[in-house]
């Protein structure tokens, strides 16, 4: 028995069909997508770790030996010596700010974006550049000279300019200048401020702030280790001693087994053995870490591979 | 055979094991980057050592004295923090039940020592001990011994050099002796006397009784003997002197004075100065053939010759170049090179027996000071300085250095210890004034 088809109705059904699903692949990818909150990073410390941070340390350097002086008038403006100090290039650290200014208040409003672990570990490099500072700012050297000088030969003065390293023998300190040895920029200005706090800003909505969350915890992990591992070596040669261990942690962040090391390396294989040992024992002794580990995120530390090293420790 | 075929399987086992371990996670880690710790600072390991048990009621007593002498000797290694009893929760009586770990753990002990000290029948004292990993509870290591009961201090130092051993990854130095020069009397009239004692100042024994003076005592490396200077009724002469039997020979019998011996590694040599005119020389005497050899030759004062621990090489301090200053030459003889060039007088070179470094004092801005540099010069630093710091030796292991130390005035100097990062310093007690120390290799 013979059908007959009639071909135009096929050749409409099959180009709908064709452009009916061209649309349904085409149109249905990113749909119904709501676009994606951009993610504040926020940092999960305990604590413990924000005391940590904010306290400093005991056997750190004296940040500022400078003896308080009481005022003993009200200062006068020392106009040419701030003029100087504002010229100066600002000072560019990648730590966080120096902590003369309100040590309480700052470290507060640091809270949700607290600096990285590197950060925390230099506390000395930090401060360095602001205590250097009375020696490199010459400029207050020659404001005072330029003070003394000023009355007698205002002339003389704008035709030879105060040579610019002058030697630090010469300065002497004279109380009604004070004025000019004050830095009056404003502390947002440096550069540390913006790069320790947007360190983490949004990466884009499309990949949104997972990394920088993940790096969070890292070095919240890595200071937990920290407080349990003290390694007995007196020796030098120690940034050669390395050991490699892998750490598998289950849910409730307790070490799922035993960490296993997969690498010891250094010049005595018996100490780098026992720094193995000793790492180990850090990192079962200090847990559990839920404190420092997100738990919806866990399987981003279900394994953590870690180095344990000796470099900074002499 | 069967001790090395069931090593290289019970290595090959390890090796398996680690690598199916890190077969079936492998991926997993490899996927992640790998995090870095570095400790800030030194920070000596916080470890318990709580009173042995007495197997019986009356050797309560030396329990508590065993465990006194181990805290101590970790404690003077700066390496190590060990908990003061008072803050304990839990106190170790029963040797044979596995402690409460939780109790230590909540005072950060991260290592625990347990022991008994047991009178036998016989007479005997029986020493056992564990040391234990808070973390996981597991047995580190753990022995037994077996000795007079008068030896139990010695006892209590091999157990420190296990303990130490076990957590470091490097021998330890407790038990040794140290021989030194006892000082008695007013400062014009010093009556010098050479004295033994254990390395942390107890059991000191005479072995001369100071008629003569006596000076530069050195242990030998083989064997129980030393050798030192002394100033008899002729010229100051180097003796050799068995610290058992206390009997004594001259070492040669040259004109002129001889003085700073030391042995060779192996302990069948003696290498020294010898006076000749207003110059010193480098001479070395096999002590079993008597011949003697002459290592230099120079219109100088050459002395205080020391070896490498391999014995290929001398150190010794020379002032050739104008100024004493430390040189290396092989131990044979022949070209020497200098290796001190920082500023001011060096001296009394002496080569760590771990090969690594040597020790000198350095004179210069009105101070003498103890550092070490590496054998080729190179690394130098000062360990401690002062008003009058002098003659270092190793402890066998080469982490610690003893000198000794005088303030100068009417007082006298007296002897310390130092690490060889310069961090811990600790005085040694002595019943009198002390110089010219001198540590024995490990006794066991």
């Amino acid at each position: 028995m013979k059908v007959k088809v009639d071909k135009t109705l096929v050749a409409a059904i099959v180009l709908h069909v064709l452009v009916i699903g061209w649309m349904m692949v085409s149109f249905s990818t990113k749909a119904f997508v709501m676009p994606e909150e951009e993610t504040i990073p926020v940092d999960v410390i305990s604590a413990d770790q924000l005391a940590k941070v904010t306290a400093g340390m005991k056997s750190g350097k004296k940040e500022n030996p400078k003896p308080l002086v009481e005022k003993v008038a009200d200062a006068k403006p020392a106009d040419d010596a701030v003029g100087k100090i504002t010229d100066k290039a600002p000072v560019v650290t990648d730590t966080a700010p120096p902590p003369q200014p309100k040590p309480v208040e700052k470290p507060v409003e640091k809270k949700p974006d607290p600096p990285k672990p590197v950060a925390e570990a230099k506390p000395k490099e930090e401060t360095k550049p602001v205590e250097k500072k009375p020696d490199a700012t010459d400029p207050i050297a020659e404001a005072i000279k330029k003070e003394e000088k000023k009355p007698p030969k205002p002339k003389v003065q704008a035709a030879t300019p105060p040579p610019q390293p002058p030697k630090p023998k010469e300065r002497t300190y004279d109380q009604n200048q004070i004025a000019a040895l004050l830095d009056k920029r404003d502390p947002a200005h440096q550069a540390v401020t913006g790069d320790t706090l947007n360190s983490n800003a949004a990466l884009g909505t499309t990949k949104g702030n997972a990394d920088a969350i993940v790096a969070t915890w890292k070095g919240a992990f890595v200071a937990a280790v920290r407080r349990c591992f003290s390694f007995p070596y007196n020796g030098r040669d120690a940034d050669q001693f390395e050991v490699d261990l892998d750490i598998q942690l289950g849910p409730d962040a307790r070490v799922a087994s035993q960490p296993v090391i997969v690498g010891v390396r250094g010049p005595t294989k018996s100490i780098a053995d026992a720094l193995g040992e000793s790492a180990r024992r850090a990192v079962e002794q200090c847990q559990p870490y839920a404190a420092v580990l997100p738990k919806d995120q866990y399987a981003t530390w279900k394994y953590i591979p870690m180095t344990f090293g000796l470099k900074d420790m002499l | 055979m069967n001790e090395v075929r069931s090593l290289t399987r019970r290595r090959f086992m390890m090796a398996t094991g680690s690598t199916l371990a890190a077969l079936g996670a492998g991926p997993a880690f490899a996927q992640q980057p790998r995090l870095r710790l570095d400790p800030n600072e030194f920070q000596p390991m916080p470890i318990a050592i709580p009173n042995f048990a007495g197997g019986t009621p009356s050797d309560g007593d030396v329990g508590v004295g065993v465990a006194q002498v181990i805290t101590n000797n970790l404690k003077r290694s700066g390496l190590f923090a060990p908990i003061d009893q008072a803050a304990y929760i839990d106190r170790i009586v029963n040797f044979d039940v596995a402690p409460q770990f939780n109790n230590w753990k909540s005072i950060n002990a991260q290592a625990l020592v347990t022991g008994r000290m047991t009178r036998q029948p016989d007479g005997h004292l029986t020493a056992e001990f564990r040391l234990w990993d808070v973390a996981t509870g597991q047995v580190l290591t753990g022995k037994q011994y077996s000795t007079q009961p008068e030896n139990w201090r010695r006892i209590a130092h091999i157990i420190s050099d296990q303990i130490y051993e076990r957590l470091t990854g490097e021998k330890g130095y407790f038990d040794s002796r140290v021989v030194f020069v006892d000082e008695t009397g007013p400062k014009e009239r010093r009556v010098k006397k050479l004295a033994l004692m254990d390395q942390d100042g107890f059991n000191v024994r005479y072995l001369t009784r100071g008629s003569d003076l006596v000076l530069t005592p050195r242990f030998s490396p083989s064997t129980q003997d030393i050798t030192y200077m002394e100033f008899g009724q002729g010229d100051p002469r180097v003796y050799l002197m068995n610290i058992d039997s206390q009997q004594r020979e001259v070492v040669g019998n040259f004109p002129g004075m001889s003085f700073s011996p030391r042995f060779s590694p192996d302990g069948q040599r003696v290498i020294m100065s010898l006076q000749q005119g207003g110059n010193s020389n480098l001479f070395v005497m096999d002590l079993r053939s008597k011949n003697t050899t002459r290592l230099t030759d120079t219109p100088a004062i050459d002395t205080s010759p020391s070896y490498a621990p391999d014995g290929s090489q001398i150190c010794f301090e020379s002032d050739r170049g104008g100024k004493p200053q430390i040189y290396v030459m092989p131990a044979g003889g022949g070209q020497a090179q200098r290796i001190s060039f920082g500023e001011g007088q060096y001296s009394t070179p002496v080569w760590s027996p771990r090969g690594d470094y040597i020790a000198f004092t350095k004179q210069g801005g009105g101070q003498f000071s103890i550092g070490i540099m590496k054998p080729d010069g190179s690394g130098e630093r000062l360990l401690t300085s002062g008003f009058h710091n002098e003659g270092p030796t190793f402890a066998p292991n080469g982490r610690v250095l003893m000198f000794f130390r005088d303030p100068g005035g009417n007082a006298g100097p007296s002897l310390f210890t130092v690490d060889i990062s310069g961090r811990f310093e600790q005085r040694v007690p002595t019943p009198g004034f002390a110089s010219d120390p001198a540590w024995s290799p490990l006794l066991s």
